[in-house]
């Protein structure tokens, strides 16, 4: 079976929210949208969005490092959302794994927000049933777009291409890969839901050099001596030239 | 059934008050109107604390519907005279309990005008469509649980049927109390204890709403309760009052025992502010220390000690769901356990809850069609106890 998800590389995700932005662009103008806004530009905005950046603080200070970390519905294999709502209106997807909500089934009783893991469930003021990212399916499978946009709206505009897309039954897909060989990890394992979508960690590129190994050890100074000093009298650059 | 016959005087009353009940249903209206209209958004509650105060009002409601027909349990179930002829009393309150928490629940729903998918699609899976075929069976059950109690040729059927609704209770409220306990990643929530805790308070509570009730009517009729059976009831209520703060102190110990629920249970216990102050001042001392002494010191539990006392429960049990609902959403799901998060979400932080109008309104709404409904079926219906055969059989053993 295929399982659609989205991997996110940490490690090169700098936190500039044009993930957000662009998943807000494109939704609120498809099928998924509108996602309501309230008070945007005021004291108290609030809204709908199918995905958020946290930002949390690793470590003691002064040994501090900040890590952003994008959040949306990471589409479980094992969805806790889908089995608690009353209508059936959360569903997963038996062709690509995607779970999505019905919203001519939602009775927006917001039982399924109590049940996800991740808080990754939000209400729509205005339309009131429930809302959540959908990996862009109007997107992924649309015969209008060209092949290469084909991809969840979040995945075009990250600029340090730290979200990938992918099957992650698949292995030898990109996301497999990226799992397999930057030790990817799924999100609060522990409860058993099995989050389609996974996170690569941040990873600190190092190496151990020794004091010699910053010696040179065929510099020619050191071979052949220093140069002795010209004296006083000889000529200089000036008076051996003709200008 | 008898009929009865009514003063001028007395039909005056009651159309005040059931003109008094009605402007309140129509404050709840218009409290329901204005969610509709603009949205949440204009009540306090927001993507962090998704079930608000509404949902106390209906919680408390439905919980205590259930623990009003204990009433007539103990009665046509296990035979207790003075409590069977409170049977078709106890129905009819339960009926208008249920009523006024499903109203307000349904209404507080972000789509209620969808109520007939709830009805028609129906996933087996999710014990929140259990209880609304739950919620519905009750409804059935308690009108021909009234039926036999109130028509002569249906007593034969009063048992079976008492039985059946017994069941029914226990199911019932077990169901409510695993809307919770099925929410594993939630800290204030999973544990099997919320089941049979619910079943304990909603004893209590009903017990406090049926004696409140019945206090009323006594002295509408300017009659004087039995203090022998007057003595029974107000027992009983401390015995419930007691059972529930166990069961409420084991459900808190346990979880302060897990080392990932202590940050919960300090938040809820100690350091949440509005919370720990609802949970030991208005659950623990107004509504379960004070009423307990009520009813036990020497020298009270009379009819207005008791009747205070059950005021005092009613106030507690609000408290109690306050704190358990809306303290149980504002803590924040451990997504990174250790580490301080912090977004544009929320997330990691003690989400803020302040109660707006709307939703007050609506919550007071659904306990005014419960008023409503009592009120109205008490009149129709001859659900007055009549306690002097009870007490005369007594009095002749």
């Amino acid at each position: 079976m295929t399982q659609l998800a989205l991997v996110i590389d940490l490690n090169v995700c700098v936190g500039c929210h044009a993930c957000v932005t662009s998943c807000k662009e494109w939704n609120t103008s498809g099928p998924a949208g509108p996602l309501s806004d309230s008070d945007p530009y005021g004291a108290n905005p609030s809204g709908t969005f199918f995905n958020r950046v946290q930002t949390f603080e690793v470590g003691t200070f002064p040994n501090t490092a900040t890590v952003h970390f994008p959040k949306s519905c990471l589409h479980c294999e094992e969805p806790p959302c889908v089995p608690v709502c009353p209508t059936g209106a959360s569903y997963k997807r038996k062709e690509d794994g995607i779970v999505l909500v019905d919203y001519d089934k939602c009775i927006g009783c917001e039982y399924c927000s109590w049940a996800c893991p991740y808080g990754a469930r939000e209400i729509d003021a205005k339309q009131k049933v429930m809302k959540k990212c959908t990996l862009c399916v109007d997107r992924i499978y649309s015969t209008t777009l060209p092949e290469a946009d084909r991809r969840p709206s979040c995945v075009m505009a990250c600029p340090t291409s730290a979200r990938l897309f992918g099957d992650v039954h698949d292995p030898e897909s990109v996301v497999s890969k990226a799992i397999r060989e930057s030790a990817g990890y799924a999100l609060m394992p522990e409860w058993g839901t099995q989050p389609a979508n996974h996170y690569l960690p941040r990873r600190k590129t190092t190496m151990t050099i020794h004091e010699d190994e910053l010696m040179r050890v065929d510099n020619p100074l050191k071979i052949d001596g220093k140069l002795p000093k010209p004296s006083k009298q000889q000529p200089t650059l000036d008076d051996s030239t003709s200008w | 059934m008898s009929s009865t016959s009514f003063s001028r005087n007395e039909s005056r009353y009651f159309y005040a008050l059931a003109a008094l009940g009605l402007f309140i249903v129509f404050l709840g209206y218009l409290g329901m109107h204005q969610m509709e209209e603009h949205g949440h958004i204009v009540s306090g509650m927001n993507n962090q604390i998704v079930w608000g105060l509404p949902h106390v009002f209906a919680i408390f409601m439905i919980v205590a519907a259930s623990g009003v027909l204990n009433i007539g349990s103990i009665g046509t179930v296990f035979g207790q005279a003075p409590y069977k002829i409170r049977t078709p009393l106890a129905a009819i309150i339960a009926v208008g309990l249920l009523a006024g928490g499903l109203a307000v629940l349904m209404l507080d729903l972000g789509r209620p005008d969808r109520i007939i998918i709830a009805a028609t699609y129906f996933n087996p899976t999710s014990v929140f469509a259990w209880n609304i075929f739950l919620y519905s069976g009750f409804f059935g059950l308690a009108v021909v649980y009234l039926w036999t109690s109130m028509e002569k040729r249906m007593y034969v059927w009063s048992k079976p049927v008492g039985l059946a609704m017994f069941a029914w209770r226990v199911i019932l409220t077990s169901g409510t109390g695993l809307i919770f306990a099925f929410l594993v990643v939630r800290q204030a929530y999973a544990s099997a204890l919320l089941p049979p805790m619910f079943i304990v308070l909603s004893f209590a509570w009903g017990m406090a709403v049926f004696l409140l009730v019945q206090a009323a009517m006594f002295a509408w009729n300017n009659k004087i309760l039995d203090p022998a059976i007057l003595k029974r009831m107000k027992n009983l209520l401390g015995l419930f009052v007691i059972s529930s703060l166990y069961l409420v102190a084991a459900y808190h110990m346990t979880n302060l025992y897990f080392a990932k629920q202590t940050g919960f249970e300090l938040f809820i216990l100690r350091d949440g502010g509005i919370y720990p102050m609802m949970f030991w001042g208005g659950y623990i001392l107004i509504g379960s220390l004070i009423p307990a002494a009520l009813i036990y010191t020497p020298g009270l539990g009379g009819t207005k000690s008791v009747v205070t006392a059950s005021a005092l429960v009613v106030f507690g049990s609000f408290a109690l769901l306050y704190v358990f609902i809306i303290g149980g959403q504002a803590y924040p799901l451990s997504i990174f356990p250790g580490y301080e998060v912090s977004s544009s979400f929320g997330d990691g932080q003690i989400a803020k809850y302040i109660p707006s109008l709307p939703e007050a309104l609506l919550g007071f709404g659904g306990l005014a069609i419960a008023y409503l409904i009592t009120l109205i079926g008490t009149r129709v219906f001859n659900t007055m106890p009549h306690d002097a055969a009870v007490v005369a059989a007594k009095n002749d053993a």
